[in-house]
């Protein structure tokens, strides 16, 4: 019945674009697609063997007058991996306008981005989504949507942005069901093919003025660069922390929560030594952990960045990246995994400083219709790695076709891509864009 | 008055044989220069829907429809470039801009809306195809004439028009080794480009399909590039041409890139 309504609307909202008067003036752009991934390991927790297995229609309308601009981005999606489901989501609705001459604003359901990372992102704090990132989806939906505000101040002196998500907007991370995970209250890798009840879905931050999102950045050009800070009042967008919660009057068990968090940053980006240097940092305060000795919530952090690309040859672009990420009270946070006998940390544990490094390697063959690519993920001190590889063949101007691999490894169960270690996937893609 | 009228005479005479040199044999560079500005900086600004159409050897067709728009910051000088996409569906929507620069490398940036990402591109190779057609970054916005060392071969006729030929050799180490121009004496708009390579085997040709009267400016409005290596070629059409627009240098900056100048798309 949901569906139905759902459907209905959707059907009399485009009914509605496409016979108003305006007609003419609305563009209509999409594509439909299929994906259908399978996973490589035999011995995965999961349920299904199928990573990816569903048809997406995408519309987008665009309506654009002298005053403002409406734009809707409608995602139709048969989604057959697991249980089969048939959804639909607005990845994008909303407005633009003008206010005087120097300020810009956009509200509605919008994908946001900022920061100079690729595929990193250290003062981009908007919303992402690593289950479709993980299995073979298109590199837009890593960007999840997010209900908000942008208002933009240009003025001789740089570019004010300010974002307002009155709501919470959690990162989408994978939870047992065809992508199985770490799971920190069961220390293992999880996934429904053991048993459901290891889904789990944290409470997002209650409904509140105070729990909104606030993100600002202030940017403007110095020379070659473009030099940017950044601020932002929220919470962690996965959820790292834990608090004891009554399941009855006798039971506390821990769940899962997004801490309350305020970043600070700056970057710099810009072309120069052949190529283009970017350079990122943050300082994450973790508010509810301020001196690091609660062992249920993150430490603050600070964590650096620094990326070169360059074209080496004609169609031949490569780019590699190096990421720190240094724990504040460390010794607080070692403290929680000292074995109360020996005294030892006799598990494993992170290093103070966790250090990331990352390459992207593209080619473009025949006339940029061939695309080669492989991005690797690799962490020194994590013991673990992430390889990605794409080769995507346009058969027309409305026909690709791609084929791909996602990749993990690691010595750790609890890394980042370690946790991900029987997740290794190949996928087949192929897209009509009208 | 006798001592006058030989001055005069004299002068006259003088003056001829000036007008001559400017006419006749005004130099390969001087001619190269004067092609340069009539074909990328005609007017202050410029604006127009482009069309192209990239045919691969088996004839199979592939279309790219954007509004550009052009700032020239100084005549023969650094430009400004906005490119907004239309067709094909993959890509409509990016915006793309290049602050053309005429001694240092062109900065060059991508909007992909999708994302909402803003995003510098590394730009050293001019030489590199532009949206996969078989024209490169270069022939879109222009070789700058001090590239080459130039050197008139003769004249001759080409379509009933008069025109130079001339030959001109990169200073440095470039994708080609020699291209022969035919520039036409009346507008200066090269009506056809060879280029060969170190072997001397021709391997990318430029024909000026249609030229057009527009607000007074001779324009070039259907060009062609065939690459004789790929066997490929395309063809570019160029609509609602519009010079001395008054575009702004504030359109070519990351707001503009974001939020597309409506009044200029059609």
């Amino acid at each position: 019945m949901r569906h139905f309504i759902k459907t209905t609307i959707v059907g009399l909202v485009l009914l509605a674009a496409t016979a108003s008067p305006a007609a003419a003036e609305v563009y209509l752009h999409g594509f439909l697609q299929g994906l259908w991934g399978g996973r490589l390991d035999q011995d995965n927790p999961t349920a299904t063997e199928q990573t990816a297995s569903e048809s997406r229609m995408q519309l987008r309308l665009e309506h654009f007058g002298d005053a403002a601009e409406v734009f809707g981005r409608l995602d139709f999606t048969w989604d057959g991996a697991d249980t089969a489901t048939y959804e639909w989501e607005l990845r994008e609705g909303y407005l633009k306008f003008r206010l005087g001459s120097n300020i810009d604003v956009k509200a509605g359901r919008q994908i946001l981005t900022w920061g100079t990372g690729d595929l990193i992102f250290i003062n981009d704090v908007f919303a992402k989504d690593y289950r479709s990132f993980l299995v073979g989806r298109d590199d837009q939906y890593l960007k999840a949507p997010q209900n908000a505000i942008r208002v933009e101040y240009y003025n001789p002196l740089g570019a004010l942005s300010v974002v307002w998500t009155p709501r919470f907007e959690p990162n989408r991370l994978p939870f047992g069901s065809r992508l199985s995970y770490y799971n920190p209250f069961e220390d293992a890798i999880v996934g429904t093919g053991i048993s459901p009840a290891y889904y789990f879905d944290p409470p997002s931050p209650e409904a509140k003025f105070e729990n909104s999102e606030i993100a600002t950045r202030f940017q403007r050009q110095v020379g070659p660069f473009a030099a940017a800070l950044y601020f932002y009042k929220g919470f962690y967008k996965n959820p790292l922390g834990a608090e004891m919660m009554m399941v009855d009057s006798a039971t506390y068990v821990p769940m899962p929560v997004y801490p309350k968090l305020n970043l600070w940053g700056a970057s710099l980006r810009g072309a120069t030594l052949g190529g283009i240097l970017w350079l990122e940092g943050g300082y994450y305060d973790s508010r509810q952990d301020p001196d690091g000795d609660d062992p249920f919530m993150p430490n603050s952090s600070i964590v650096g960045l620094a990326g070169y690309e360059r074209q080496v040859a004609t169609n031949l672009t490569i780019n590699a990246q190096w990421q720190i990420d240094y724990m504040l009270d460390y010794d607080k946070f070692l403290d929680n995994y000292h074995d109360p006998g020996s005294g030892e940390v006799t598990m494993w544990v992170r290093d103070e400083t966790r250090h990331l490094l990352t390459t992207r390697i593209r080619k473009l063959l025949k006339s940029e219709l061939l695309k080669l690519e492989a991005f690797l993920f690799y962490s020194p001190t994590d013991e673990d790695a992430y390889l990605r590889l794409l080769t995507e063949y346009k058969y027309t101007d409305e026909v690709t076709l791609a084929i791909g691999a996602n990749l993990f490894d690691g010595n750790h169960i609890s890394t980042d891509y370690g946790q991900f270690q029987y997740n290794d996937n190949l996928y087949a893609k192929v897209t009509y864009g009208f | 008055m006798k001592g006058m009228m030989k001055l005069l005479v004299l002068a006259l005479i003088g003056l001829s044989m000036l007008a001559a040199t400017t006419n006749a044999q005004m130099s390969a560079e001087e001619i190269m220069k004067k092609s340069h500005m009539a074909y990328y900086y005609a007017g202050d600004d410029g604006v127009a829907e482009v069309k192209m159409t990239l045919v691969g050897k088996s004839g199979k067709e592939r279309e790219r429809e954007f509004t550009m728009l052009r700032l020239d910051n100084e005549d023969g000088g650094n430009q400004m470039y906005y490119t907004y996409f239309k067709k094909p569906s993959d890509v409509a929507r990016t915006s793309f801009m290049v602050h053309k620069s005429s001694e240092g490398n062109d900065k060059r940036w991508i909007y992909v809306p999708a994302i909402d990402l803003v995003r510098p591109i590394s730009a050293d190779d001019k030489s590199s195809s532009f949206v996969g057609s078989d024209f490169s970054y270069e022939d879109v916005s222009g070789r700058h004439w001090t590239n080459d060392t130039h050197t008139q071969t003769g004249e001759s006729e080409l379509d009933g028009k008069k025109v130079w030929v001339i030959e001109s050799v990169p200073k440095q180490e470039d994708s080609f080794a020699k291209k022969v121009s035919y520039i036409d004496q009346a507008s200066f708009l090269p009506l056809t480009e060879e280029y060969f390579d170190k072997k001397g085997e021709m391997i990318r040709r430029f024909t000026a399909v249609e030229i057009k009267d527009v607000d007074g400016f001779t324009t070039m409005t259907t060009r062609k590039m065939e690459n004789l290596e790929k066997g490929s070629h395309t063809i570019v059409a160029f609509s609602s041409i519009d010079y001395n627009v008054g575009l702004e240098e504030d359109l070519f900056t990351e707001r503009y890139l974001k939020n597309p100048p409506r009044k200029y798309i059609q």
